[in-house]
């Protein structure tokens, strides 16, 4: 029989093969601060395991794509719909075994060996989940279900190794550790990195979107204000954040009242400005976009009918420049979710402090324990505006309808 | 109901219109037509304050029209452009609403609205609501964009060359349409165009401008037989005056009662000479059969009886 | 349109304090407010200092692990925070008479920097702990043993010999003149640009696993005389014989008028870093870095355990 072969999928599984053979799945250090022995994969797995790995590897690398010269099944057929769906149940499942085989080796060193060893999870794991990752969005594209259903089929793949974690395998694991060892300390972190991020987004609205506004009203103004958002833009984020202390110190000194407010040149205040310059250019600039691309006809219609200007820019203006001042808005909250790590340098705290702490005390689970929160936060900010983009386009324009002539459209006696 | 009384508007030195004096009558179709840069779009964009003129008073109702509130007086003018300017996130519903909606109406009378509107342009309502102007045809999405100037029943509905970007046959239909409607609802209504032939067939006046001033102010059979200059001439088509004149006088005067020979070529009694002269041309007939509504002869009409009732046209 | 902008800037202001206000901590008279250095040690002590407090009824505000030594006095001069765990021979280079003698001994140097630092910042050294976290050198122990590396003078011979030596240490101490300029004083102990590795931020974990896992060639590191992993991770200190540092002991930092303001600070914190000595450091240390546990639990199981707290 002829092995059909999918080249996306094909190269994804063989790259995870090689990860999964030449990397350490774990690595065992003596205390915290070493980077430990390499454990690779094929030492953990069971004797039975072997024997999955083929036909595991062929059924990942199969085509699920329907049509073309692969497929000579209709489009939509359930068929080859629950072949699509498959491969996402594979890929879960692989995860969780993965995960546990992690966690069941991580427990018998717990047990055998001294409570100062730590058991990380390695490089090879990580690519793994990486390439996991790669290889479900690439079959969850191909299911023709609303973007809602496919997000929801994405989060699902995590769900049994997230299952796994909850009911508590994998607490010998060294990132697990850490989290038990300061759980109070990472919500706290969390939601204050959450406020930060809160706190910087809603100015930059409040300025950039008049700013915007004012870009199309006056030529001028967007001819000095585009170099200088660009040029804050470039200055690192550190730099920035330590330019910005000396100058607020001195405000507080200047003014009591801002200091007993809280106001000061360390902590929240040079880091939600600095946040605040750096997310105006990206929504400066889409807004501008956005109000640009509004079609004039539709201005003049409503100024024709007695709209007032503030009429016009709520009812018209901003909902026609939504499509294209969300993304923008999504790279601003993204970038920021991001930049905020680095204000724990300035005494802001949030998920950074976590990860500097683990930087300058070397124990590297430290530092994934406060990293991997703010990728997962970054991931989730821009699954929530794909979605919002997608409910602002105007209805009907993924449909068959757009497309279809006038004569196909009308089924009354208008020609 | 209108009164332009010495108007006069400049752009930076350059005279716009000048000395423009026209009053429109309630219930008039009124077209102001002229080449471009006749200042005939500057003058409609006049009477809603579109454009604010510098010199002279233009009278709404009787009143001054800057002693309106510029967003009130916008509000009791249709206003429909080429463009149409429907709003893209908007359905058709909410679209042909928009004034109501500004004036507070409620629910049921603005729903109430939609669908007599719609009807009217001959839209199924019911099809039609929900549906959004990307979904739509050019031609349907003009007659949405009148629709919406006529929502809140404005006084006068104002249209600056409403069909200039339609292919030629919605174009002609959607004229009829708006014919259909001006006799209907009895509104008073300022076309601008520079195409003569939407203008001889659906004013009741034709303005005609040039470099920002009045050249003649006439009814289309007048402006045809009695053209007050050379420029007038040439404007609605020296060479082609005679047909245009037919297009503008019915069959129903020249039909005699005696029957057409059998085999002879029908027309219906609605239409103009112009297509009686067209027909005769192609069938190379001289006598054709006319045709009532319901498809029975009611006399005929002669090349000879249409040649005589012209003889005293100005070639 | 202007008056758009105008208005949606107040607004912007406005609710972002609305939003900041819960973050930021009331700087009112009633709250003490308590930084500390970023290092694993300083974490311990202002967690220490604050828990404490904190047991005695003072209104605290948490800035432990503020920055580096520069950001965290600063801030105390300014008036940003009121107390910190400071190093007495730290004195030595911020007031600016490093040549004193005094400096080498604990009590001495401890006097000196309490006169000088009252007289002219008013900022008052209360009752240090009896410890010496002095900056020190650490080799890997194979290294050593092959060679024969006890003190920082067989350590100067060897470096500027055969090597090959190569110490990971932070820019402070490569910087500040009672760092390693001060053993380039005593023991003519140089080192070329290619036998450093110059690391960001002032916590020795840092360089003592650069050392302990031969990162870029690195066999020695920068090391506290306090530090808990040194011998767990391989690693022996070289002596100092000669004594060149000064004795850096522990002890809090507090400016007169938040003194004034909690006079119980000092009889609540004087005890507590007397119970401090240089073994318990190591073990607090330990617990924090090779254990992994936060630095703020440590603190509380401590004072717990010694009657502290209850």
């Amino acid at each position: 029989m002829r092995l059909k072969v999918h080249p996306v999928l094909a190269v994804c599984a063989l790259l995870g093969l090689g990860a999964a053979w030449l990397l350490p799945l774990l690595r065992v250090a003596p205390n915290r601060l070493m980077s430990g022995e390499p454990v690779y994969l094929a030492s953990v797995l069971p004797g039975w395991g072997w024997s999955l790995v083929l036909p595991v590897f062929a059924l990942l690398i199969q085509p699920s794509s329907t049509g073309g010269t692969f497929n000579k099944q209709p489009p939509n057929a359930i068929s080859s719909q629950l072949r699509v769906a498959a491969l996402p149940l594979l890929i879960a499942l692989g995860l969780a075994s993965l995960f546990w085989l992690a966690a069941t080796h991580a427990q018998q060193v717990a047990q055998t060996q001294s409570s100062l060893t730590r058991t990380s999870l390695g490089a090879g794991f990580w690519c793994l989940v990486a390439l996991a990752w790669l290889m479900s969005l690439d079959a969850v594209q191909r299911l023709s279900a609303s973007s809602a259903a496919r997000s929801g089929v994405l989060a699902l793949v995590a769900a049994p190794t997230l299952l796994l974690l909850a009911i508590g395998v994998g607490k010998d694991l060294s990132l697990l550790k850490e989290y038990v060892n300061r759980e109070e300390v990472f919500w706290l972190a969390l939601w204050r990195h959450l406020q930060i991020v809160a706190t910087a987004i809603v100015p930059s609205i409040l300025l950039g979107l008049p700013l915007a506004w004012a870009c199309t009203r006056r030529s001028g103004l967007h001819q000095w204000l585009f170099p200088l958002l660009n040029i804050v833009q470039t200055v690192p984020s550190i730099a920035l954040f330590g330019l910005l202390m000396a100058p607020l110190a001195w405000l507080a000194l200047q003014f009591p009242r801002l200091s007993q407010a809280g106001f000061s040149g360390v902590g929240l205040a040079p880091a939600v400005l600095a946040l605040v310059l750096y997310s105006l250019l990206p929504i400066v600039r889409s807004g501008l976009a956005g109000l640009e691309q509004v079609p004039v006809a539709a201005k003049t219609a409503a100024l024709a009918m007695g709209m007032s200007e503030r009429q016009i820019f709520w009812q018209v203006q901003l909902p026609l420049a939504l499509p294209v001042l969300l993304p923008g808005l999504r790279a601003a909250v993204v970038q920021t979710i991001g930049l905020t790590a680095v204000t724990a340098l300035v005494g802001a705290g949030g998920l950074g402090s976590l990860m500097f702490d683990g930087l300058f005390s070397a124990a590297n689970d430290l530092v994934l324990l406060g990293v991997l929160p703010i990728v997962l936060l970054a991931m989730l900010a821009d699954a929530l505006f794909k979605a919002m983009i997608a409910w602002v386009q105007p209805i009907g324009f993924s449909d068959a309808d757009a497309s279809a002539t006038p004569l196909a459209q009308v089924s009354g006696r208008i020609r | 109901m209108i009164e332009f009384q010495n108007i006069g508007k400049s752009y930076g030195g350059v005279r716009a219109v000048e000395g423009l004096n026209l009053h429109i009558e309630l219930g008039e179709l009124v077209v102001l037509i002229g080449p471009s840069g006749s200042g005939k779009s500057t003058a409609l964009k006049m009477i809603n304050r579109m454009v604010d003129h510098d010199q002279g008073r233009i009278l709404f109702e009787g009143r001054e029209i800057y002693s309106f509130d510029v967003r009130d007086l916008r509000r009791r003018m249709g206003y429909a452009i080429q463009s149409v300017g429907l709003f893209p996130h908007w359905t058709v519903e909410r679209n042909i609403a928009t004034v109501p909606h500004l004036l507070g109406w409620s629910k049921e009378s603005i729903s109430q609205r939609v669908t007599e509107l719609l009807t009217l342009f001959d839209m199924a309502p019911e099809l039609f609501r929900q549906r959004y102007p990307h979904q739509l045809s050019g031609g349907q999405q003009q007659r949405v964009g009148v629709a919406r100037a006529l929502a809140a029943d404005p006084a006068v509905l104002l249209m600056d060359e409403p069909f200039g970007a339609l292919d030629p046959v919605t174009r002609t239909a959607l004229q009829l349409e708006l014919k259909r409607v001006h006799q209907t609802s009895g509104k008073t209504i300022v076309l601008v165009t520079h195409d003569i032939d939407e203008a001889l067939l659906l004013a009741d006046r034709i303005v005609l401008m040039n470099q920002g001033q009045i050249v003649q102010v006439a009814t289309p059979l007048e402006l045809l037989s009695s053209p007050a200059s050379d420029f007038v001439l040439d404007f609605v088509g020296r060479s082609d005056l005679g047909i245009k004149l037919l297009s503008l006088k019915a069959v129903e005067p020249l039909i005699r009662q005696t029957p057409a020979p059998p085999g002879s070529p029908t027309l219906a009694q609605t239409a103009s000479l112009r297509e009686a002269v067209a027909i005769l041309a192609a069938q190379g007939s001289g006598v054709l059969s006319v045709l009532n509504a319901q498809q029975q002869p009611v006399g005929s009409l002669h090349a000879s009886d249409i040649l005589a009732s012209h003889a005293h046209v100005r070639a | 349109m202007f008056l758009i902008q105008r208005r949606s800037l107040l607004l912007a202001a406005g609710l972002s304090a609305l939003l900041a206000a819960p973050l930021m901590a009331q700087a009112q008279s009633d709250t003490l407010r308590v930084g500390s250095k970023i290092d694993t040690e300083g974490k311990l002590l202002g967690n220490i200092i604050v828990l404490a407090l904190q047991a005695q009824g003072v209104k605290v505000d948490n800035r432990v692990a503020l920055g580096n030594t520069k950001v965290v006095r600063t801030a105390l001069v300014a008036g940003e925070i009121d107390i910190y765990p400071e190093y007495t021979g730290n004195g030595a280079f911020m007031l600016g008479d490093e040549s004193n003698k005094a400096w080498k001994d604990l009590r001495a140097g401890y006097e000196l920097v309490k006169k000088m630092d009252f007289e002219r910042n008013k900022i008052v050294w209360l009752e240090p702990a009896n410890a010496n976290n002095t900056w020190a050198i650490a080799v890997r122990k194979d290294v050593a043993t092959a060679n024969q590396l006890r003190t920082l003078d067989d350590l100067a011979k060897f470096a500027a010999g055969p090597g090959p030596l190569k110490l990971a240490a932070s820019a402070e101490f490569m910087e500040r003149p009672d760092g390693m300029p001060a053993f380039t004083a005593a023991y003519n102990l140089k080192l070329r640009a290619d036998q450093t590795l110059v690391l960001a931020g002032g916590d020795t974990a840092a360089t003592i696993r650069a050392a302990a896992e031969k990162t870029s060639g690195v066999n020695a590191a920068m090391a506290y005389g306090t530090d808990g992993p040194v011998a767990a991770l391989g690693l022996v200190i070289m002596q100092d014989p000669k004594g060149a540092q000064p004795v850096y002991a522990p002890a809090p930092v507090i400016r007169e008028e938040a003194l004034k303001r909690f006079p119980v600070v000092a009889s609540t914190l004087a005890p507590i870093f007397k119970s401090l000595d240089a073994e318990t450091l190591q073990q607090l240390n330990a617990r924090i870095q090779l254990e992994g546990v936060d630095a703020r639990k440590v603190a509380g199981d401590y004072l717990r355990s010694k009657g502290f707290l209850k």
